[in-house]
């Protein structure tokens, strides 16, 4: 980093002077102001969608809504006809969707778990700093609750809010009996602060606490007895024509067809949406983050609330290029790093709600104090080395491996070096509405974990979203498990309806929706070429058994 | 960082196929870039899942080797051959792990010839061979430390000769051991008190909730609140 010599210089003088220095305190009214100001959300770049469930009232950014309003990419041909018939069809191989399967192993239905990647590619995988269980001393699940509401601006539901507290310790107990390794002390497990906690709370193991869970809930999940189908992703849900989701139709993408699925109750569990890279943000989420699930739903008729709130995550690596977006974890600042802008200088409480912070980073940037990379991004300043100075020598390296690691390989080592920050789109707050059984409003449609929204209100606090795809990915499996019914007609008359709706509706575009890759990777929902049934025949052609049809008309002068 | 990757690109193969990428750019991102996302597979893009093993070459005789394409750099005349590794079944955890137990549920963990390759192939610098030379001592506790940040790539497994699987014993070593830590959550307090928090947390319109939530946070309990109100 020598192009930042001078700067860097200034931070390595004032570090001892800031070590014992207090945080910049903001109060309510301020961080208001901080928020509409600066807060991406407070942008007002959103509208009301026009098609669908809520059309004409849910407001939210224009990408998303785009999305919301967009045809499907299956053909106006398609008839669905099920070659695969399951109890339970679990749609998501993340952390909510392999807490499900897990919780249904031994209930003797069906489980089949169908995931656009492999099992485990998601976002639990990802995630770095922790999960949140009130075990502390001088704790309670009402204290998280609280910590969770103002964090959320009051906007949580209360009910989801008290479901996620009260079952943090069982859902702790349940992941150390699978195997997961929580740090310990002599006395309890080690608990860290984080943004909002108004006590330490969160629960890790070291900067790898996603990759630890979701490892053991794959490894789980292989040694149990549900059927997975990697590589499929889900292009559409089913319904009986009379408002009860009754199976999907999945895209093989290896094969590239399409299989209809039978299912007596389908669990939504396909994550969240930061590769849609709203307004342009870098994002720290996995490939397959594309806001399936929002689409699915909606067609179906689901309410989606708080869509009009994101997280942006303070700390997204801006520098080294080639990691741009990548997480830089919250723990750094709960262990004592501090974010300093181009002046050297503090400029909000690290340890504030993660929308503050973020706010904080963009104004600096946005009024002339942040630091310009040279390949031209903006950030600021994350003094990492004072980890090791207030916690001692080589905390870092032994809390931190995965950011070692990640750094090293460009030559930059945290431990000596600070690092360059700017918020990064991080995770969906809003989502698909659910009750405390993880109901949709769709009967046979459940869904849990980042598709949903009303848990965190408007803002999340680190570590729970850990806890609510293990809470609400239990949850859900127990509810099916009570609440399944028989086997219903699978059409997609759902779809139908929506299309009629989106002919009234002019000036639409032409996008498809679930989109199901970022569009930037210019990877593509692409059908095979169904051969001819015979010569001169220009209709589409069914696929085998899959009820699957060609997605693209014949060329007609193929055969010049 | 010297050169702009705006303006600098260079020369890379993908599986034979010659492409153009910008210097600073990952492998992934050139190959979508280039419009062959499709050659390498890929998952988190942030180097925790494994999906996207590749092999590297480079042009002035530097040793090359085994990479994740989503973190590695791309740098002119570099050759990039897609090694994706099929996972295999793993075995199931047992309590009180030791050497004896792994040697029955991984009998191919005594045929390390110590030849390294595995620790030559981790993307994430764990030192693998010295995990496995632990693991037939049965230093469980050491193994578990080790493997912390395993993305179970299989990388590992894919170049040993000997057959030995180093990133399922990991895991089953780390699970078994995990399963075998007693919980430490605390018991549950007495109801009356909890229940009589609840009614005051979760009464009332939005504003007053989020008022009291405000206020409870920074105390331990109702009683003290109470308290610090007298």
């Amino acid at each position: 980093m020598d192009w930042a010599g001078d700067q860097l210089r200034q931070i390595e003088a004032t570090r001892r002077q800031r070590l014992d220095e207090s945080a910049p305190k903001m109060d309510d009214s301020k961080a208001s102001t901080l928020l509409e100001n600066f807060h991406p959300d407070f942008k007002g770049l959103e509208r009301l969608v026009q098609v669908g469930p809520q059309a004409g009232k849910l407001k939210c950014l224009s990408e998303i809504a785009e999305l919301l309003e967009a045809d499907s990419p299956l053909p106006a041909v398609f008839e669905p006809s099920p070659t695969l018939e399951t109890d339970v069809l679990v749609v998501g191989g993340g952390g909510a969707g392999l807490a499900a399967a897990l919780t249904l192993q031994n209930s003797g239905l069906q489980v089949t778990v169908a995931t656009k990647l492999r099992i485990g590619d998601a976002n639990t995988l990802m995630a770095e700093g922790g999960i949140q269980a009130a075990v502390g001393s001088n704790d309670s699940p009402r204290r998280h609750y609280a910590d969770t509401v103002v964090g959320g601006h009051g906007k949580n539901v209360p009910e989801l809010v008290r479901l996620l507290v009260e079952e943090a310790r069982p859902a702790i107990d349940w992941l150390t009996q699978l195997g997961v390794h929580f740090g310990r002390t002599e006395k309890g497990y080690e608990l860290k602060p984080g943004g909002g906690t108004s006590t330490p709370r969160v629960l890790s193991c070291q900067d790898v606490t996603g990759l630890e869970i979701m490892r053991v809930l794959r490894d789980a999940v292989f040694h149990g007895p549900a059927q997975l189908l990697e590589g499929h992703s889900a292009v559409e849900l089913c319904d009986d024509g009379e408002g009860r989701v009754t199976g999907a139709v999945l895209w093989n993408s290896e094969a590239k067809e399409l299989v209809t699925v039978s299912a007596r109750a389908v669990l939504l569990a396909t994550g969240g949406s930061g590769q849609l890279r709203l307004q342009g943000f870098a994002t720290s989420n996995h490939l397959g983050a594309t806001g399936d699930g929002l689409v699915l739903a909606w067609r179906q008729g689901c309410s989606l609330v708080h869509l009009d709130s994101f997280q942006y995550h303070p700390t997204g690596s801006v520098f080294p290029e080639a990691i741009a977006g990548q997480l830089v974890t919250e723990s750094a600042r709960s262990m004592g790093a501090q974010l300093l802008n181009a002046e050297g200088k503090r400029f909000i409480d690290e340890l504030s709600y993660r929308d503050r912070v973020a706010a904080a980073i963009i104004r600096e940037v946005s009024e002339g104090r942040g630091v310009t990379t040279p390949a031209g991004r903006q950030g600021v300043w994350l003094d990492t080395p004072l980890i090791d100075k207030r916690q001692g020598e080589g905390t870092l390296a032994r809390q931190f491996p995965g950011m070692i690691h990640r750094f090293k390989k460009y030559g930059i080592d945290p431990s000596t070096q600070p690092l360059l920050v700017y918020p990064t789109l991080h995770y969906q707050n809003g989502g698909v509405a659910i009750d405390q059984e993880a109901r949709t409003e769709r009967e046979g449609l459940w869904a849990a974990g980042e598709v949903t929204g009303g848990l965190h209100g408007t803002n999340r606090l680190m570590g729970n979203s850990l806890l609510d795809i293990i809470v609400f990915g239990r949850r859900a499996g127990e509810s099916i498990i009570s609440n399944i019914k028989d086997r219903g007609p699978v059409t997609l008359s759902a779809l139908s309806r929506f299309r009629k709706e989106r002919e009234t509706v002019s000036g639409l575009s032409q996008q498809k929706a679930p989109q199901l890759y970022p569009t930037v990777s210019g990877m593509k929902f692409e059908l095979k070429q169904a051969p001819l049934e015979k010569p001169g025949d220009d209709s589409f052609s069914q696929q085998g058994s899959a009820g699957g049809s060609s997605f693209e008309p014949p060329d007609p002068f193929s055969a010049r | 960082m010297k050169n702009n990757p705006e303006t600098k690109t260079v020369q890379i193969t993908v599986a034979g196929k010659p492409m153009e990428a910008r210097e600073g750019q990952t492998i992934v991102h050139a190959l979508w870039q280039a419009g062959m996302a499709s050659e390498v597979m890929t998952g988190c893009l942030g180097g925790v899942c494994g999906a996207c093993t590749v092999s590297v070459r480079y042009p002035d005789g530097r040793k090359g080797g085994t990479e994740l394409a989503c973190l590695h750099q791309v740098e002119e005349g570099m050759q990039v051959f897609p090694f994706p590794v099929d996972p295999i079944p793993t075995k199931p955890p047992v309590k009180e792990p030791d050497a004896a137990k792994l040697r029955e549920a991984y009998p191919t963990l005594d045929r390390c010839t110590k030849c390294e390759s595995c620790t030559y192939a981790c993307p994430m610098d764990i030192p693998v061979m010295d995990s496995v030379l632990r693991m037939q001592k049965g230093e469980v506790e050491q193994v578990a430390q080790d493997f912390t940040t395993c993305i179970h790539c299989g990388l590992c497994r894919a170049v040993c000769e000997d057959k030995v699987e180093p990133h399922q014993m990991g895991m089953w070593v780390r699970r078994s051991l995990g399963q075998s830590l007693p919980n430490m959550t605390p018991q549950e307090e007495p109801e009356g008190e909890a229940e009589r928090e609840w009614g005051y947390l979760m009464e009332g319109t939005l504003e007053q909730r989020l008022e009291r939530a405000r206020q409870f946070r920074t105390q331990e309990s109702l009683n003290s609140l109470e308290d610090s109100k007298e």
